[in-house]
């Protein structure tokens, strides 16, 4: 039995596995690409924050 | 427009002119998904040749579609940037590769995935692929030589050279299954008032299409408002956004 043929419980039957991981890749990659935004956002601040400490000591 | 142009190229409007625009892209991105992906998943019919794999296009497509046309943005900024020397379109030029690449990758990856059940394979050496996978390429070499500079200005420069030579894939990649047989199948939008789909499969493409267009628009914004920040460090409103600003 294939994998394919394993998951074919789920939506969209004998196409599941490939519509699903599709899917769930795509989302990764996009969540990927905010959570790295994110991380940016918080460093470059907190990057730039203690310089200017540093600057004003 | 001229004027406001040219009002966008200072660092200090454009960096706030991207922190209003950020939810007037990221709301209309997440309404379109939704909207798009539930009409997609749920109310279009299966396909008559492909049954449901088909729905892997409310994502293959518009990914496909970004790529390229993140690549012409990248291209077109940069080259803005090398003429005109506008510091803000080398930004926007810069954030756009990482972003394009991920449109490149997930159009080649699901592609790949819709290809196994349809094709037979996961790959083939094919015109559209081959050029398409060129173009992450494109995108990987013009962050690498991007990230090879201290300096910025520099780093624009020759990146956006390569961005500018690399053109070219992009009429190849879209005429490629014209000009050479391939396995991939052709345009459906070859006279867009007779589509080959049905509207109820058209629909939620085009809106899935609109949907990443704002999904890269509100990642441009977010990117190139840090990466002023970068560059703009030594400036005194930096000094002041940071300051003011909390984490």
């Amino acid at each position: 039995m294939t994998l394919a043929e394993t998951l074919s419980f789920l939506p969209y039957g004998q196409y599941a596995l490939y519509i699903w991981l599709s899917y769930g890749i795509t989302f990764i990659l996009i969540i990927g690409l905010f959570v790295r935004a994110s991380i940016n956002y918080k460093k470059i601040r907190t990057q730039l924050k203690n310089k200017y400490a540093r600057e004003n000591d | 427009m001229w004027k406001w142009i040219q009002k966008l190229a200072s660092p200090k409007v454009f960096y706030d002119t991207t922190n209003k625009l950020v939810p007037w892209f990221f709301w209309p991105f997440i309404v379109l998904t939704i909207i798009g992906l539930y009409w997609g998943l749920v109310l279009a019919p299966a396909d008559y040749q492909q049954g449901e794999s088909f729905r892997i296009i409310y994502i293959h497509v518009p990914s496909a579609w970004m790529s390229m046309l993140v690549y012409f943005i990248m291209a077109v900024t940069g080259a803005i940037g090398l003429i005109w020397q506008i510091k803000m379109a080398e930004v926007v030029a810069k954030v756009s590769a990482p972003i394009g690449a991920t449109f490149t990758l997930i159009a080649l990856v699901t592609g790949a995935i819709w290809g196994k059940p349809m094709w037979g394979t996961w790959w083939v050496w094919d015109a559209r692929l081959t050029s398409e996978l060129i173009l992450l390429f494109l995108y990987l070499a013009y962050i690498s030589l991007n990230n090879a500079f201290d300096n910025p200005r520099t780093a624009a420069k020759a990146s956006s050279i390569l961005a500018i030579v690399g053109l070219v894939n992009l009429p190849i990649i879209h005429y490629s299954v014209k000009w050479w047989n391939t396995l991939h199948q052709g345009s459906m939008f070859n006279d867009i008032s007779n589509p080959s789909m049905h509207p109820d499969m058209l629909w939620p493409l085009l809106i899935m299409v609109f949907a990443f267009q704002f999904l890269y628009g509100v990642l441009t914004l977010i990117s190139a408002r840090d990466e002023v920040l970068v560059r703009e460090q030594n400036s005194r409103w930096v000094r002041a956004v940071v300051t003011v600003e909390q984490l």
